[in-house]
């Protein structure tokens, strides 16, 4: 790093990483908006496994006293008797309880509040459970056959939430890569300062070498952040295999950089290509599994997530977390994939850096 | 009235010819819309839903009449698409022929635990015998029980899990049906009541989404237009040159106001259309009532840009402030989703959250959902907001740039 | 009621920030129907004082009377009467140029009709364009159309060429021609020298927030006494060669390589000077013999040009 090439290298890696803390955008999306993400789904979904408050009404007589039984003997819910059908009906609306079960001697009245929807489903499960092992106590059966369930992989996944932490990370070093060029670049090339850059020895390659590092060691800060914050403030608990994260962490986000390339080199007006890039990240939160998982989308959504970078880097995360088994052979791939991109853009890109602006 | 008015109309115009304000004010909460339905609308829905599930059976001794063939028989009949068309539920993998069953396990393991199929079912040896051993004792006995195979953390794996209990629940009622143990026609009759909706049914997430989204754009055009616009015409001595001329604050401020309501009137108009005639929404918000917490929430967002404004010196300071608030503001209030039970911390922002009140609100109003928190408070708490934003706003917020 | 004729008096103005001294006793007056210059450089205190008046700052002490009332603030009620072209400020980017025009005089109780001011302006051909689209000069122009539109008894114009081009600034000049015609009163700030002479009835000379000189363009650089200037470049100047000088006319000031020798009798002097410029061998290039002028006025009183 003595030679005036190296030099002139580290020169423009101080003046990227200066710039880097002003560039606002960027800063945001790469930092911020993952720690919000990761406080605001850690606590509203954190909790997971919880047992569901349920409450009862008209338990007299022994059918009463069964039901009473049978609520109390099932896993994950929290029975709370309530003297009448009014009662009942008032604490479910205010949310005092997940749902309410009446039984008035002849029916059961199951009762669920209306905007419940996410929860509603899962209430449904466990109602219909209660149901059947009411019906078959009432009649002094008990079940015949049942269910054994195995887990496979790491349980500490259990939690929606661990499942989660990963692609957010996944999401953090997407964004550092891919608003690198559609924001970062593209600005530079609007205020004319690209350019100055170009008449200095420097060639277009180290300008893009110094602002990868800079942008990759951001990411890799930030998702040490995460990392630090949703094991001291959530009780995330990764096996972090060191030199797979690594791995996916530098390839991520050089090959979001390709895909930055790709908008910076379709969207004419440079600060449009912030917005499109924005609009991107949004539009692959939601369809990468990073969200919702990818199962649960529908048909078409679910192919158009098949497309999306975001989805393969975050199950490889995933894996390199230890929150997902996944064969050496597809990390790999995605690893590579991502590098693929890279090369296959960075040529590109070295010629969007050079090329003249037009007014 | 009209320097005020003329004012109103040159804002309104600066507003619309912006194309970045014209676009993420007007068409974002649109494409937001579609896309929220799209995804969550038909969460859980046949059709649309669709599991990969590898099946043994290894009770090869109880032949055709045993009860793993059973098993086998409902799965089979959930691999075909129930209608003409859509996906199957299931997607049933079996051993082929001559298969060496424990090599076809050991596949379908590793399946599962990759995430490539969702469940492993393995009915074990001597299952049917176990069974009928079962109801020839006395009751009371543990159950024999069906191996399944599951993805720990996957929902997927989770959902599939849920079909698979419902399957072997049926199946458990025939035994003991069949054995006299139970009596089908006994039953009891199960009746599921939706409170807070006026049917009585579940309500569509369209319907919940879309006063959420006409909140949120409101809210949008309060939290980054009003400082945008303020900030920055204060920056680049826009404000300046009117404030050498009659113009006065108070007149100017009218204008603002007039505008910021247009726009969210435009907001509403297109988000009322699109969910109407594109999406199918049956919400109606032609009440008093829900015209009063429309009008509320522009009120409240309006005011609360002032706030904003009045907090920072900068237009680009302006605008990362209010990108920080936007999302935890928009996320822990009920806007999207049901918020349901929250820790300690949070509970306290989301009592706070004026988006929380105006959401619960004006859902109650229209009919969608029931009594979460008292009407008054619904109102009373954006009021407050309002008169604090205001006062803050009115203290802090200078109209020209200092030396 | 105006008394003597004056539409605008300024008494004993003072503006400070921190231990900076912007305004510094200003006093002036201004009788209704003249063009009224704040000549200095930049920093001088011409704008602080003009936003004063304009009503956007408030002074520390000091009174304004203005169409006969006595004030501490400028208020709405003086803001009808005024037309102001600030010399920062910008107009909204997306509005055109009508629509800018239209809302500024919807601000006035009794404005000008539209079309006749953008006519005025030549900005017709520009009406339906975006400010954005809008060159320098024309954005001026605008400014300057939006000063008038209220039909104003005074106009503020605070540097209206800063920055354009010849041709540019000439249409400016002509403007301010006309409104003098028109018995308009105008108060004018300017650090361009050509523009203080060539508009000006009255000229005060500002530096560091006080009035070190005032009177008419002709009256100050008379001042200087009836003298001519003659003006070269001196390469290498000794300061014997100085006094020397110095001692062939009645005053004598320097800036950097440029001398400015002064003097009551013309011929006699330039007969000496050539003399002496042969006798040392030392050549005198740019020689330019000319009236006095306000930049003369200015170096003689602070050492310093005008425009540095």
């Amino acid at each position: 790093m003595s030679t005036p090439f190296g030099r002139a290298f580290l020169g423009l890696v101080r003046a990227e990483a200066r710039a880097f803390r002003r560039d606002r955008v960027s800063l945001f999306f790469t930092v911020v908006l993952p720690f919000l993400f990761i406080v605001v789904f850690g606590l509203v979904m954190g909790g997971g496994g919880e047992a569901v408050p349920v409450g009862y009404a008209g338990g007299s007589g022994s059918d009463g006293a069964t039901l009473e039984r049978v609520l109390r003997e099932t896993e994950g819910i929290v029975p709370t008797r309530f003297p009448d059908a009014a009662s009942l009906e008032a604490a479910i609306g205010e949310k005092k309880v997940g749902f309410g079960i009446l039984w008035d001697g002849g029916r059961l009245r199951l009762l669920y509040e209306a905007s419940r929807f996410q929860e509603n489903s899962a209430f449904e499960e466990l109602a219909r459970g209660v149901v059947t092992r009411f019906d078959l106590a009432r009649q002094g059966a008990s079940p015949a056959v049942a269910l054994d369930e195995i887990p496979l992989g790491n349980p500490a996944a259990a939690r929606s939430f661990n499942e989660m932490v990963p692609g957010i990370l996944a999401f953090s070093l997407l964004t550092a890569g891919l608003f690198a060029v559609s924001g970062h670049l593209t600005s530079m090339k609007a205020r004319r300062t690209l350019d100055r850059l170009l008449t200095t020895p420097m060639p277009p390659l180290g300008l893009l070498l110094a602002v990868a590092v800079v942008r990759l060691a951001v990411a890799l800060l930030a998702s040490l952040v995460i990392l630090i914050l949703s094991q001291v403030l959530f009780r995330f608990e990764p096996t972090l295999d060191l030199g797979k994260f690594l791995a996916l962490a530098l390839a991520a986000t050089v090959g979001m950089m390709g895909l930055g390339t790709g908008i910076a080199l379709l969207v004419r007006r440079p600060q449009s290509a912030a917005n499109v890039a924005n609009i991107v990240s949004i539009l692959m939160m939601f369809l990468s599994g990073v969200t919702i998982p990818v199962e649960l989308l529908p048909p078409f959504l679910r192919a158009v997530s098949r497309g999306l970078p975001l989805t393969y880097v975050a199950q490889g995360m995933r894996h390199a977390t230890g929150m997902e088994e996944m064969s050496a052979g597809r990390f790999w791939a995605i690893v590579l994939g991502c590098l693929g991109m890279a090369l296959a853009a960075f040529p590109l890109l070295a010629r969007y850096v050079v090329r003249p602006e037009r007014r | 009235m009209r320097p005020a008015l003329s004012f109103a109309l040159a804002q309104l115009r600066v507003t619309l010819r912006e194309r970045e304000t014209l676009f993420w004010f007007v068409l974002f909460p649109v494409l937001l819309f579609v896309l929220l339905v799209a995804i969550f609308g038909s969460l859980g829905q046949e059709g649309t839903i669709h599991f990969e599930v590898g099946f043994v059976n290894r009770d090869q001794a109880a032949g055709e009449a045993g009860l793993g063939r059973r098993i086998e028989g409902i799965l089979e009949a959930l691999s075909r698409p129930a209608q003409e068309g859509k996906e199957p539920l299931l997607h049933l993998h079996r051993p082929a022929g001559t298969e060496n069953l424990d090599v076809f396990r050991a596949r379908e393991e590793e399946a599962v635990r990759y995430g490539r199929h969702a469940l492993l079912v393995v009915v074990p040896e001597g299952f049917s015998a176990g069974v009928l051993d079962a109801l020839s004792s006395r009751p009371g006995v543990d159950p024999v029980k069906v191996q399944v195979f599951r993805r720990a953390g996957s929902s997927s794996s989770g959902f599939a899990l849920l079909i698979l209990k419902q399957v072997i629940a049926g199946v458990d009622q025939a035994v003991l049906a069949s054995a006299g143990r139970f009596r089908p026609e006994e039953a009891v009759l199960a009746e599921t009541t939706f409170l807070g909706s006026p049917a009585g049914t579940e309500v569509r997430y369209v319907d919940f989404l879309l006063p959420g989204l006409v909140l949120m754009a409101f809210f949008t055009a309060g939290l980054f237009g009003v400082p945008g616009a303020i900030l920055f015409a204060r920056e680049q001595r826009i404000l300046r040159r009117y404030w050498v001329t009659p113009f006065s604050v108070p007149q100017f401020l009218a204008g603002f106001s007039v505008t910021h309501a247009i726009v969210c009137a435009l907001q509403f108009t297109l988000l009322i259309l699109v969910g109407r005639f594109a999406l199918g929404a049956e919400v109606s918000f032609a009440s008093p009532g829900a015209a009063l917490f429309l009008v509320l929430a522009s009120l409240t967002f309006l005011a609360f840009g002032f706030f904003v404004a009045s907090l920072v010196q900068t237009g680009a300071a302006g605008m990362a402030l209010a990108n920080a608030i936007n999302l935890p503001m928009t996320f822990l209030s009920g806007l999207y989703y049901q918020v349901g039970t929250l820790p300690g911390p949070l509970r306290v922002l989301l009592a706070v959250n004026p988006l929380s009140y105006l959401a619960d609100g004006l859902r109650r109003v229209i009919g969608l959902q029931g009594a979460a928190a008292p009407l008054w408070l619904s109102v009373l708490v954006p009021i407050l907001w309002i008169g604090f934003s205001l006062f803050v706003a009115g203290r802090r917020l200078s109209w020209d740039v200092g030396r | 009621m105006d008394e003597n004729g004056l539409l605008l008096r300024v008494t004993d103005l003072r503006k400070s920030y921190g231990d900076v001294r912007a305004v510094d006793g200003v006093s002036f007056a201004v009788p209704r129907g003249t063009v009224f210059t704040l000549l200095g450089p930049n920093g001088a205190g011409k704008t602080t004082t003009l936003e004063i008046l304009e009503g956007l700052r408030e002074p520390d002490s000091g009174t304004i009377e203005v169409f006969g009332r006595s004030l501490r603030r400028v208020d709405r009620a003086t803001k009808e009467r005024m037309g102001v072209l600030l010399q920062e400020g910008s107009f909204e980017p997306y509005l055109k140029v009508k629509e800018v025009v239209a809302l500024f005089a919807s601000f006035f109780a009794r404005p000008l009709p539209v079309k006749e001011v953008l006519e005025r302006m030549e900005l017709t051909e520009k009406q339906n364009a975006l400010v954005r689209t809008l060159s320098g000069g024309q954005k001026q122009r605008l400014g300057v159309a939006v000063a008038l539109v209220g039909d104003p008894e005074l106009v503020f114009l605070d540097e209206p060429t800063t920055g354009l081009d010849p041709q540019a600034r000439r249409n400016i000049w002509a403007i301010v021609h006309d409104l003098e015609e028109e018995k308009k009163t105008i108060l004018l700030t300017t650090h361009y020298m050509e523009e203080a002479e060539t508009l000006s009835d009255d000229v005060a000379i500002l530096d560091h927030g006080a009035i070190i000189a005032q009177g008419s363009p002709r009256a100050l650089a008379l001042g200087l006494g009836q003298e001519t200037v003659i003006e070269f470049a001196l390469v290498g100047a000794r300061p014997e060669d100085l006094r020397e000088l110095e001692a062939l006319g009645t005053g004598l000031s320097t800036h950097g390589e440029a001398v400015f020798l002064k003097t009551a009798a013309f011929t006699a002097t330039m007969e000496r000077l050539l003399a002496w410029s042969k006798a040392r061998g030392v050549p005198l290039s740019g020689l330019v013999v000319r009236q006095p002028n306000l930049e003369d006025v200015f170096l003689s009183l602070t050492g310093r040009r005008l425009r540095e």
